[in-house]
Protein backbone atom coordinates (compact mmCIF):
# COMPACT_ATOMS: atom_id res chain seq x y z
CA UNK A 1 0.00 0.00 0.00
CA UNK A 2 1.43 3.27 -0.80
CA UNK A 3 0.25 6.22 0.70
CA UNK A 4 0.98 9.60 -0.37
CA UNK A 5 -0.38 12.82 2.15
CA UNK A 6 -0.05 16.18 1.45
CA UNK A 7 3.25 15.64 -1.39
CA UNK A 8 4.47 19.35 -2.46
CA UNK A 9 7.15 19.69 -4.37
CA UNK A 10 8.41 23.51 -4.96
CA UNK A 11 11.35 24.66 -7.37
CA UNK A 12 12.30 27.72 -7.44
CA UNK A 13 12.22 29.45 -11.22
CA UNK A 14 14.88 31.37 -13.18
CA UNK A 15 13.10 34.25 -12.06
CA UNK A 16 13.31 33.83 -8.12
CA UNK A 17 9.79 32.65 -8.06
CA UNK A 18 8.52 29.60 -6.58
CA UNK A 19 6.88 26.83 -9.46
CA UNK A 20 4.62 24.46 -6.96
CA UNK A 21 4.93 21.24 -9.63
CA UNK A 22 3.07 19.33 -6.84
CA UNK A 23 0.87 21.15 -4.70
CA UNK A 24 -0.99 18.78 -1.45
CA UNK A 25 -1.57 15.93 -3.28
CA UNK A 26 -2.66 12.86 -1.41
CA UNK A 27 -3.38 9.51 -3.37
CA UNK A 28 -3.49 5.86 -2.45
CA UNK A 29 -2.12 3.25 -4.32
CA UNK A 30 -3.61 -0.03 -3.12
CA UNK A 31 -2.29 -3.80 -3.57
CA UNK A 32 -3.71 -4.58 -6.93
CA UNK A 33 -4.64 -1.99 -8.19
CA UNK A 34 -3.13 0.43 -11.59
CA UNK A 35 -3.19 3.72 -10.78
CA UNK A 36 -2.82 6.23 -13.82
CA UNK A 37 -2.35 9.39 -13.29
CA UNK A 38 -3.11 11.76 -16.84
CA UNK A 39 -2.61 15.20 -17.64
CA UNK A 40 -0.98 17.65 -20.02
CA UNK A 41 2.66 18.53 -19.97
CA UNK A 42 3.97 20.29 -16.86
CA UNK A 43 0.77 18.86 -14.59
CA UNK A 44 3.23 17.43 -11.93
CA UNK A 45 2.52 14.12 -12.75
CA UNK A 46 6.31 13.12 -13.52
CA UNK A 47 6.94 15.04 -10.28
CA UNK A 48 4.73 12.86 -8.78
CA UNK A 49 6.39 9.45 -9.97
CA UNK A 50 9.77 10.83 -9.55
CA UNK A 51 9.51 11.89 -5.38
CA UNK A 52 7.56 7.93 -4.84
CA UNK A 53 10.69 6.65 -6.63
CA UNK A 54 12.77 9.04 -4.37
CA UNK A 55 14.74 10.89 -7.30
CA UNK A 56 13.29 14.11 -5.89
CA UNK A 57 12.68 15.59 -1.87
CA UNK A 58 9.20 16.22 -1.36
CA UNK A 59 8.90 19.77 0.21
CA UNK A 60 6.30 19.39 2.24
CA UNK A 61 3.92 16.36 3.24
CA UNK A 62 5.10 12.51 3.22
CA UNK A 63 4.96 8.90 0.89
CA UNK A 64 4.51 5.79 2.98
CA UNK A 65 4.82 2.39 1.56
CA UNK A 66 3.72 -0.19 3.72
CA UNK A 67 4.19 2.19 6.49
CA UNK A 68 7.83 3.13 5.85
CA UNK A 69 8.75 6.67 4.93
CA UNK A 70 10.11 7.01 1.63
CA UNK A 71 13.13 9.58 1.53
CA UNK A 72 15.79 7.99 -1.20
CA UNK A 73 15.21 5.68 -3.84
CA UNK A 74 15.59 1.79 -3.59
CA UNK A 75 15.21 -1.68 -4.72
CA UNK A 76 11.03 -1.89 -2.58
CA UNK A 77 10.18 0.47 -5.92
CA UNK A 78 10.74 -0.67 -9.50
CA UNK A 79 10.71 2.08 -12.14
CA UNK A 80 10.14 2.30 -15.95
CA UNK A 81 11.54 4.99 -17.83
CA UNK A 82 10.19 6.52 -20.95
CA UNK A 83 14.00 6.56 -22.33
CA UNK A 84 15.54 3.62 -22.80
CA UNK A 85 18.18 3.12 -19.62
CA UNK A 86 19.70 -0.55 -20.46
CA UNK A 87 23.38 -0.51 -20.41
CA UNK A 88 25.39 -1.31 -23.69
CA UNK A 89 27.70 -2.89 -22.34
CA UNK A 90 25.40 -5.95 -20.63
CA UNK A 91 23.80 -8.25 -22.27
CA UNK A 92 19.92 -8.11 -22.42
CA UNK A 93 19.82 -11.29 -19.79
CA UNK A 94 22.62 -9.42 -17.62
CA UNK A 95 20.49 -5.61 -17.57
CA UNK A 96 17.43 -7.74 -16.71
CA UNK A 97 20.01 -9.46 -13.75
CA UNK A 98 20.96 -5.93 -12.89
CA UNK A 99 18.43 -5.44 -9.67
CA UNK A 100 19.63 -9.37 -8.31
CA UNK A 101 22.88 -8.63 -8.79
CA UNK A 102 23.08 -5.69 -6.17
CA UNK A 103 20.32 -7.50 -3.81
CA UNK A 104 23.99 -10.14 -4.02
CA UNK A 105 22.00 -13.22 -5.56
CA UNK A 106 24.90 -15.31 -7.40
CA UNK A 107 25.26 -15.03 -11.13
CA UNK A 108 23.86 -18.55 -12.15
CA UNK A 109 20.49 -17.82 -10.10
CA UNK A 110 19.95 -14.19 -11.08
CA UNK A 111 20.71 -15.57 -15.23
CA UNK A 112 18.01 -18.46 -14.44
CA UNK A 113 15.88 -15.11 -12.94
CA UNK A 114 16.19 -13.15 -15.18
CA UNK A 115 15.95 -15.85 -18.43
CA UNK A 116 11.86 -16.50 -16.68
CA UNK A 117 11.39 -12.79 -16.95
CA UNK A 118 12.28 -12.21 -20.14
CA UNK A 119 10.39 -15.43 -21.23
CA UNK A 120 7.53 -13.75 -19.25
CA UNK A 121 7.72 -10.46 -21.46
CA UNK A 122 8.18 -12.82 -25.02
CA UNK A 123 12.27 -11.84 -25.41
CA UNK A 124 13.39 -15.04 -24.95
CA UNK A 125 15.33 -15.74 -27.42
CA UNK A 126 16.94 -12.15 -27.04
CA UNK A 127 18.55 -13.02 -23.72
CA UNK A 128 22.61 -13.16 -24.97
CA UNK A 129 21.81 -9.90 -27.38
CA UNK A 130 23.49 -6.54 -26.69
CA UNK A 131 20.34 -4.04 -26.11
CA UNK A 132 21.60 -2.02 -29.24
CA UNK A 133 20.41 -4.48 -31.36
CA UNK A 134 17.11 -4.59 -30.21
CA UNK A 135 14.31 -2.17 -31.50
CA UNK A 136 12.67 0.27 -29.68
CA UNK A 137 9.57 -1.91 -28.08
CA UNK A 138 12.05 -4.74 -27.27
CA UNK A 139 13.78 -2.61 -25.25
CA UNK A 140 11.08 -1.59 -23.10
CA UNK A 141 10.31 -4.66 -22.65
CA UNK A 142 13.87 -5.66 -21.23
CA UNK A 143 13.43 -2.39 -19.04
CA UNK A 144 9.91 -3.93 -17.03
CA UNK A 145 11.76 -7.32 -17.09
CA UNK A 146 14.07 -5.45 -15.15
CA UNK A 147 11.88 -3.56 -13.03
CA UNK A 148 10.37 -6.95 -12.01
CA UNK A 149 13.09 -9.27 -11.43
CA UNK A 150 13.44 -7.75 -8.14
CA UNK A 151 9.99 -7.92 -7.32
CA UNK A 152 9.65 -4.74 -6.08
CA UNK A 153 6.63 -3.54 -4.32
CA UNK A 154 5.36 -1.12 -6.73
CA UNK A 155 6.07 -0.53 -10.63
CA UNK A 156 6.60 3.29 -11.44
CA UNK A 157 6.20 3.40 -14.92
CA UNK A 158 7.06 7.28 -16.41
CA UNK A 159 5.37 7.39 -19.49
CA UNK A 160 7.24 4.45 -20.51
CA UNK A 161 5.26 3.89 -23.90
CA UNK A 162 5.02 7.46 -25.35
CA UNK A 163 8.06 6.89 -27.48
CA UNK A 164 6.66 3.64 -29.63
CA UNK A 165 4.89 3.82 -32.75
CA UNK A 166 1.23 2.92 -32.16
CA UNK A 167 1.30 -0.59 -32.62
CA UNK A 168 3.76 -1.40 -30.97
CA UNK A 169 2.51 0.61 -27.95
CA UNK A 170 -0.79 -1.11 -28.43
CA UNK A 171 1.19 -4.75 -27.78
CA UNK A 172 3.13 -3.47 -24.74
CA UNK A 173 0.06 -1.90 -23.45
CA UNK A 174 -1.37 -5.80 -23.65
CA UNK A 175 1.41 -7.09 -22.12
CA UNK A 176 1.04 -4.81 -18.95
CA UNK A 177 -2.05 -5.47 -18.62
CA UNK A 178 -1.58 -9.52 -18.78
CA UNK A 179 1.51 -8.96 -16.41
CA UNK A 180 -0.50 -7.10 -13.94
CA UNK A 181 -3.68 -9.58 -14.18
CA UNK A 182 -0.82 -12.81 -13.54
CA UNK A 183 1.13 -10.95 -10.49
CA UNK A 184 -1.44 -8.37 -9.37
CA UNK A 185 1.54 -5.98 -8.75
CA UNK A 186 0.85 -2.17 -7.99
CA UNK A 187 1.53 0.26 -10.35
CA UNK A 188 1.46 3.83 -10.85
CA UNK A 189 1.42 4.50 -14.39
CA UNK A 190 1.86 7.96 -16.02
CA UNK A 191 0.63 9.01 -19.29
CA UNK A 192 -0.59 11.87 -21.01
CA UNK A 193 -2.65 10.11 -23.46
CA UNK A 194 -6.23 9.35 -21.97
CA UNK A 195 -6.85 6.55 -24.24
CA UNK A 196 -4.39 4.70 -22.50
CA UNK A 197 -5.22 5.78 -18.77
CA UNK A 198 -8.46 4.79 -19.50
CA UNK A 199 -7.47 1.16 -21.05
CA UNK A 200 -5.04 0.16 -17.97
CA UNK A 201 -5.99 1.94 -15.01
CA UNK A 202 -7.88 0.83 -12.10
CA UNK A 203 -8.12 3.96 -10.98
CA UNK A 204 -7.52 7.25 -13.43
CA UNK A 205 -6.46 10.69 -11.62
CA UNK A 206 -6.27 13.78 -13.68
CA UNK A 207 -3.80 16.16 -12.99
CA UNK A 208 -4.24 19.57 -14.03
CA UNK A 209 -0.74 22.15 -14.02
CA UNK A 210 0.29 25.32 -12.17
CA UNK A 211 0.01 24.09 -9.18
CA UNK A 212 -0.04 20.54 -9.70
CA UNK A 213 -2.74 19.06 -8.36
CA UNK A 214 -5.54 15.86 -8.76
CA UNK A 215 -8.30 17.59 -10.11
CA UNK A 216 -10.38 14.37 -10.45
CA UNK A 217 -10.67 10.78 -9.73
CA UNK A 218 -11.99 7.76 -11.66
CA UNK A 219 -12.71 4.41 -11.10
CA UNK A 220 -12.53 1.87 -14.13
CA UNK A 221 -12.59 -1.81 -14.83
CA UNK A 222 -11.29 -1.85 -18.54
CA UNK A 223 -7.90 -3.31 -17.53
CA UNK A 224 -9.13 -6.49 -16.64
CA UNK A 225 -11.28 -6.87 -19.65
CA UNK A 226 -8.15 -5.58 -21.74
CA UNK A 227 -5.87 -8.78 -19.77
CA UNK A 228 -8.45 -11.28 -20.46
CA UNK A 229 -9.33 -10.58 -24.06
CA UNK A 230 -6.19 -8.70 -25.14
CA UNK A 231 -8.79 -6.70 -27.59
CA UNK A 232 -8.65 -3.09 -27.28
CA UNK A 233 -11.15 -2.73 -30.03
CA UNK A 234 -14.62 -3.61 -28.02
CA UNK A 235 -12.97 -1.52 -24.92
CA UNK A 236 -12.43 1.46 -26.96
CA UNK A 237 -15.80 1.60 -28.37
CA UNK A 238 -17.64 0.99 -25.34
CA UNK A 239 -20.05 4.18 -24.38
CA UNK A 240 -18.93 4.32 -21.11
CA UNK A 241 -15.07 4.36 -22.24
CA UNK A 242 -16.12 7.22 -24.60
CA UNK A 243 -18.28 8.91 -21.71
CA UNK A 244 -15.37 8.74 -19.44
CA UNK A 245 -12.64 9.87 -22.37
CA UNK A 246 -14.82 12.79 -23.19
CA UNK A 247 -15.40 13.98 -19.36
CA UNK A 248 -11.53 13.66 -18.98
CA UNK A 249 -10.71 15.48 -22.27
CA UNK A 250 -13.17 18.46 -20.69
CA UNK A 251 -11.17 17.97 -17.73
CA UNK A 252 -7.91 18.63 -19.20
CA UNK A 253 -8.81 20.99 -21.85
CA UNK A 254 -10.36 23.77 -19.05
CA UNK A 255 -8.17 27.02 -19.14
CA UNK A 256 -6.48 26.51 -16.17
CA UNK A 257 -7.07 28.78 -12.84
CA UNK A 258 -10.58 27.93 -13.09
CA UNK A 259 -10.62 26.17 -9.11
CA UNK A 260 -10.35 22.54 -8.75
CA UNK A 261 -12.88 19.61 -7.91
CA UNK A 262 -11.29 17.07 -5.45
CA UNK B 1 -2.53 -16.95 -23.75
CA UNK B 2 -2.21 -13.54 -25.36
CA UNK B 3 1.23 -13.37 -24.14
CA UNK B 4 2.82 -16.38 -26.42
CA UNK B 5 0.88 -15.20 -28.91
CA UNK B 6 1.66 -11.18 -29.14
CA UNK B 7 5.59 -10.68 -29.31
CA UNK B 8 5.45 -12.49 -32.64
CA UNK B 9 2.69 -11.00 -33.49
CA UNK B 10 4.89 -7.86 -33.07
CA UNK B 11 7.53 -8.98 -34.90
CA UNK B 12 5.96 -9.99 -38.32
CA UNK B 13 3.93 -6.54 -37.88
CA UNK B 14 6.50 -3.87 -36.83
CA UNK B 15 9.86 -5.69 -37.38
CA UNK B 16 10.15 -4.53 -40.58
CA UNK B 17 10.19 -1.04 -39.95
CA UNK B 18 13.18 -0.86 -37.61
CA UNK B 19 15.28 -3.53 -40.14
CA UNK B 20 14.11 -1.00 -42.99
CA UNK B 21 15.77 1.77 -41.08
CA UNK B 22 19.03 -0.33 -40.79
CA UNK B 23 19.31 -1.06 -44.07
CA UNK B 24 18.75 2.37 -44.99
CA UNK B 25 21.18 3.82 -42.87
CA UNK B 26 23.67 1.06 -42.68
CA UNK B 27 24.32 0.28 -46.25
CA UNK B 28 25.62 3.91 -47.38
CA UNK B 29 28.47 4.13 -44.02
CA UNK B 30 29.72 0.57 -45.42
CA UNK B 31 30.37 1.58 -48.79
CA UNK B 32 31.79 5.25 -47.66
CA UNK B 33 34.03 3.46 -45.61
CA UNK B 34 35.12 0.95 -47.47
CA UNK B 35 34.95 3.65 -50.46
CA UNK B 36 37.57 5.33 -48.55
CA UNK B 37 40.07 2.84 -47.98
CA UNK B 38 40.55 2.35 -51.50
CA UNK B 39 40.41 6.08 -52.60
CA UNK B 40 43.28 6.51 -49.28
CA UNK B 41 45.31 3.31 -50.53
CA UNK B 42 45.65 5.14 -53.91
CA UNK B 43 46.39 8.18 -52.72
CA UNK B 44 49.14 6.57 -51.10
CA UNK B 45 50.94 5.19 -53.85
CA UNK B 46 50.30 8.38 -55.43
CA UNK B 47 52.37 9.94 -53.60
CA UNK B 48 55.15 7.33 -53.47
CA UNK B 49 54.86 7.82 -57.57
CA UNK B 50 55.19 11.58 -57.21
CA UNK B 51 58.42 10.84 -54.90
CA UNK B 52 59.62 8.64 -57.06
CA UNK B 53 59.16 10.30 -60.36
CA UNK B 54 60.58 13.77 -58.59
CA UNK B 55 63.48 12.36 -57.92
CA UNK B 56 64.01 10.38 -60.83
CA UNK B 57 63.63 13.73 -63.38
CA UNK B 58 65.78 15.86 -60.73
CA UNK B 59 63.19 17.79 -59.78
CA UNK B 60 64.49 18.50 -56.58
CA UNK B 61 68.16 18.14 -55.37
CA UNK B 62 68.90 14.79 -53.50
CA UNK B 63 70.52 17.03 -51.04
CA UNK B 64 66.76 17.91 -50.38
CA UNK B 65 65.05 15.09 -51.65
CA UNK B 66 66.55 11.92 -51.56
CA UNK B 67 65.40 9.21 -53.98
CA UNK B 68 63.45 6.09 -52.42
CA UNK B 69 65.73 4.12 -53.16
CA UNK B 70 68.34 5.85 -51.14
CA UNK B 71 66.02 6.36 -48.63
CA UNK B 72 65.81 2.30 -48.48
CA UNK B 73 69.44 1.77 -48.32
CA UNK B 74 69.75 3.70 -45.41
CA UNK B 75 67.57 2.19 -44.11
CA UNK B 76 68.99 -0.83 -44.21
CA UNK B 77 72.40 0.64 -43.38
CA UNK B 78 71.04 2.38 -39.99
CA UNK B 79 68.80 -1.03 -39.01
CA UNK B 80 72.15 -2.95 -39.41
CA UNK B 81 75.01 -0.28 -38.52
CA UNK B 82 73.58 2.45 -36.96
CA UNK B 83 73.65 5.87 -36.83
CA UNK B 84 74.13 8.31 -34.25
CA UNK B 85 75.32 5.87 -31.45
CA UNK B 86 72.30 3.67 -32.28
CA UNK B 87 70.75 1.00 -34.50
CA UNK B 88 67.43 1.83 -35.67
CA UNK B 89 65.46 -0.37 -33.60
CA UNK B 90 67.77 1.07 -30.48
CA UNK B 91 66.47 4.15 -31.33
CA UNK B 92 63.14 3.25 -32.05
CA UNK B 93 62.43 1.42 -28.85
CA UNK B 94 64.07 3.92 -26.81
CA UNK B 95 61.42 6.50 -27.79
CA UNK B 96 58.54 3.90 -27.95
CA UNK B 97 59.82 3.11 -24.11
CA UNK B 98 59.67 6.77 -22.89
CA UNK B 99 56.20 7.22 -24.78
CA UNK B 100 54.75 3.57 -22.97
CA UNK B 101 55.79 4.93 -19.79
CA UNK B 102 54.68 8.30 -20.34
CA UNK B 103 51.24 6.64 -21.32
CA UNK B 104 51.30 4.16 -18.16
CA UNK B 105 51.75 6.88 -15.88
CA UNK B 106 48.74 9.34 -17.59
CA UNK B 107 46.19 6.64 -17.24
CA UNK B 108 47.50 5.60 -13.84
CA UNK B 109 47.57 9.33 -12.03
CA UNK B 110 44.97 10.90 -14.87
CA UNK B 111 42.38 7.98 -14.37
CA UNK B 112 41.43 7.62 -10.79
CA UNK B 113 41.99 11.68 -10.82
CA UNK B 114 39.81 12.78 -13.34
CA UNK B 115 37.35 10.19 -11.82
CA UNK B 116 37.93 11.71 -8.59
CA UNK B 117 37.32 15.30 -10.39
CA UNK B 118 34.29 14.31 -12.00
CA UNK B 119 32.70 12.94 -8.74
CA UNK B 120 33.47 15.74 -6.50
CA UNK B 121 33.04 19.54 -6.87
CA UNK B 122 36.20 19.96 -4.39
CA UNK B 123 38.49 18.38 -5.85
CA UNK B 124 37.17 19.48 -9.64
CA UNK B 125 37.53 23.15 -8.47
CA UNK B 126 41.14 22.19 -6.87
CA UNK B 127 42.69 20.31 -9.15
CA UNK B 128 41.26 22.26 -12.85
CA UNK B 129 43.30 25.21 -12.01
CA UNK B 130 46.82 23.95 -11.97
CA UNK B 131 46.44 21.26 -14.98
CA UNK B 132 44.06 23.85 -17.05
CA UNK B 133 47.12 26.30 -16.35
CA UNK B 134 50.17 23.95 -17.58
CA UNK B 135 47.53 22.13 -20.18
CA UNK B 136 47.18 25.68 -21.96
CA UNK B 137 50.80 26.25 -21.97
CA UNK B 138 53.17 24.57 -25.39
CA UNK B 139 55.02 21.85 -23.68
CA UNK B 140 58.36 23.14 -25.14
CA UNK B 141 57.75 25.79 -23.26
CA UNK B 142 58.87 24.22 -20.02
CA UNK B 143 61.13 21.47 -21.41
CA UNK B 144 63.26 24.05 -20.68
CA UNK B 145 62.42 24.14 -16.78
CA UNK B 146 62.48 20.89 -16.38
CA UNK B 147 65.66 20.89 -17.84
CA UNK B 148 67.03 22.70 -15.09
CA UNK B 149 65.06 21.06 -12.67
CA UNK B 150 65.70 17.58 -13.54
CA UNK B 151 68.56 17.75 -15.65
CA UNK B 152 69.21 16.28 -19.22
CA UNK B 153 68.44 12.46 -18.50
CA UNK B 154 65.52 10.61 -19.10
CA UNK B 155 63.54 12.11 -16.25
CA UNK B 156 62.77 15.08 -17.51
CA UNK B 157 61.98 14.00 -20.40
CA UNK B 158 59.55 11.37 -19.27
CA UNK B 159 58.21 13.98 -16.83
CA UNK B 160 57.12 16.53 -19.98
CA UNK B 161 55.55 13.58 -21.65
CA UNK B 162 53.66 12.48 -18.31
CA UNK B 163 52.78 15.70 -18.20
CA UNK B 164 51.47 15.65 -21.96
CA UNK B 165 49.78 12.53 -21.61
CA UNK B 166 48.07 12.86 -18.18
CA UNK B 167 46.13 16.16 -18.74
CA UNK B 168 43.74 14.99 -21.57
CA UNK B 169 43.35 11.51 -20.02
CA UNK B 170 42.19 13.09 -16.33
CA UNK B 171 39.99 15.62 -18.52
CA UNK B 172 38.35 12.85 -20.52
CA UNK B 173 38.00 10.80 -17.46
CA UNK B 174 36.19 13.82 -15.26
CA UNK B 175 34.15 14.59 -18.50
CA UNK B 176 33.11 10.70 -18.71
CA UNK B 177 31.59 10.70 -15.53
CA UNK B 178 29.66 14.00 -15.58
CA UNK B 179 28.32 12.60 -19.14
CA UNK B 180 26.68 9.85 -17.58
CA UNK B 181 22.86 10.14 -18.11
CA UNK B 182 20.75 10.95 -15.05
CA UNK B 183 18.67 8.12 -15.84
CA UNK B 184 20.61 5.45 -15.81
CA UNK B 185 21.86 6.74 -12.36
CA UNK B 186 18.30 6.82 -11.41
CA UNK B 187 17.54 3.46 -12.75
CA UNK B 188 20.65 1.81 -11.05
CA UNK B 189 19.32 3.66 -7.67
CA UNK B 190 15.71 2.31 -8.25
CA UNK B 191 17.22 -1.24 -8.29
CA UNK B 192 18.98 -1.00 -5.08
CA UNK B 193 22.67 -0.03 -6.09
CA UNK B 194 24.94 1.34 -3.27
CA UNK B 195 27.42 4.00 -4.16
CA UNK B 196 30.15 1.67 -4.59
CA UNK B 197 28.25 -0.52 -6.91
CA UNK B 198 27.04 2.50 -9.01
CA UNK B 199 30.24 3.58 -9.18
CA UNK B 200 32.00 0.42 -10.48
CA UNK B 201 28.74 -1.18 -12.18
CA UNK B 202 27.61 2.11 -14.06
CA UNK B 203 29.56 5.43 -13.47
CA UNK B 204 33.00 3.76 -14.89
CA UNK B 205 32.06 1.59 -18.03
CA UNK B 206 29.88 4.43 -18.79
CA UNK B 207 33.15 7.07 -18.58
CA UNK B 208 35.27 4.16 -20.69
CA UNK B 209 34.38 5.43 -23.70
CA UNK B 210 35.46 8.87 -22.99
CA UNK B 211 38.56 8.12 -21.34
CA UNK B 212 39.66 5.96 -24.50
CA UNK B 213 39.04 9.12 -26.73
CA UNK B 214 41.49 10.98 -24.05
CA UNK B 215 43.73 8.33 -24.19
CA UNK B 216 43.58 8.61 -28.19
CA UNK B 217 45.09 12.26 -27.82
CA UNK B 218 47.08 11.47 -25.43
CA UNK B 219 48.83 9.33 -27.52
CA UNK B 220 48.81 12.46 -30.36
CA UNK B 221 49.80 14.96 -27.63
CA UNK B 222 52.81 12.33 -26.30
CA UNK B 223 54.04 11.29 -29.97
CA UNK B 224 54.50 15.43 -30.89
CA UNK B 225 55.86 16.07 -27.65
CA UNK B 226 58.43 13.00 -27.68
CA UNK B 227 59.70 13.36 -30.75
CA UNK B 228 60.40 17.50 -29.76
CA UNK B 229 61.73 17.05 -26.74
CA UNK B 230 64.49 14.17 -28.62
CA UNK B 231 65.31 17.06 -30.72
CA UNK B 232 66.29 19.70 -28.08
CA UNK B 233 67.81 17.11 -25.54
CA UNK B 234 68.82 13.56 -25.91
CA UNK B 235 71.63 10.66 -26.46
CA UNK B 236 68.65 8.32 -28.15
CA UNK B 237 65.44 8.26 -29.83
CA UNK B 238 64.02 8.60 -33.10
CA UNK B 239 63.98 12.38 -32.52
CA UNK B 240 67.42 12.65 -31.29
CA UNK B 241 68.89 10.59 -34.86
CA UNK B 242 66.79 12.71 -37.42
CA UNK B 243 68.52 16.13 -35.33
CA UNK B 244 72.03 14.17 -35.69
CA UNK B 245 71.12 13.79 -39.20
CA UNK B 246 70.16 16.90 -40.31
CA UNK B 247 73.54 18.31 -38.77
CA UNK B 248 75.34 16.44 -41.15
CA UNK B 249 72.83 17.10 -43.87
CA UNK B 250 71.94 13.60 -44.23
CA UNK B 251 68.30 13.93 -45.74
CA UNK B 252 68.02 10.63 -46.54
CA UNK B 253 68.67 9.18 -42.78
CA UNK B 254 66.03 11.71 -41.64
CA UNK B 255 63.43 10.43 -44.33
CA UNK B 256 64.46 6.70 -42.48
CA UNK B 257 63.00 8.90 -39.43
CA UNK B 258 60.21 10.54 -40.34
CA UNK B 259 59.10 7.45 -41.83
CA UNK B 260 59.60 5.26 -39.00
CA UNK B 261 57.86 7.40 -36.90
CA UNK B 262 54.76 8.04 -39.07
CA UNK B 263 55.03 4.19 -39.10
CA UNK B 264 55.08 4.83 -35.16
CA UNK B 265 51.51 6.78 -35.20
CA UNK B 266 50.17 4.84 -37.90
CA UNK B 267 50.60 1.59 -35.54
CA UNK B 268 49.34 3.42 -32.28
CA UNK B 269 46.27 4.99 -34.19
CA UNK B 270 45.59 0.78 -35.10
CA UNK B 271 46.11 -0.38 -31.34
CA UNK B 272 43.45 2.17 -30.86
CA UNK B 273 41.27 1.43 -32.75
CA UNK B 274 41.67 -2.25 -32.08
CA UNK B 275 41.22 -1.21 -27.94
CA UNK B 276 37.95 0.36 -28.84
CA UNK B 277 36.05 -2.43 -30.55
CA UNK B 278 37.56 -4.40 -27.42
CA UNK B 279 36.71 -2.42 -24.93
CA UNK B 280 33.56 -0.25 -25.82
CA UNK B 281 31.88 -1.87 -28.84
CA UNK B 282 28.82 -0.25 -28.22
CA UNK B 283 30.33 3.48 -28.11
CA UNK B 284 28.07 5.73 -30.38
CA UNK B 285 25.30 2.78 -30.31
CA UNK B 286 23.10 3.88 -27.22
Amino acid sequence: MLQIRDASVTFPASDGSAVHALDHVSLDIAPDSIVVAVGASGCGKSTLLNAIAGFLPLTEGSIMLDGEEIDRPGGDRGVVFQKDTLLPWASVVDNVALGLKFAGVAKTARRERARELLDLVGLADFADKPPYELSGGMRQRVGLARALATDPKILLMDEPFGALDSLTRETMQQLLASIWARTGKQILFITHSIEEALTLGTTVVVMSPRPGRIVARFEAGFVREFAETGDIGPILSDPNFIQLREEIRALIHRPAGKGTLQ
Amino acid sequence: MTLAADPRAVFTHVQPAPKLRRQLTNEPIKSVSSGTLLISTITLLALLALWFVATQLGWASPLFLPSPAEVLTQFHAVAIDGYADGTLIQHTLASLGRILVALAIGVVLGVPLGLLMGLNRWIRGTLSVPIGLYWGLPPLAYLPLLIIWLGIGESSKIVLLSLSTFAPICFSAQAGVRSVPAERINAALSLGATRLRLFTNIILPSALPEILTGLRIAVAAGLSCLVAAELIAARSGLGYMIMSAANFLSTDVVFVGLILIAILAFLFAIGMRWLERKLVPWKGKI
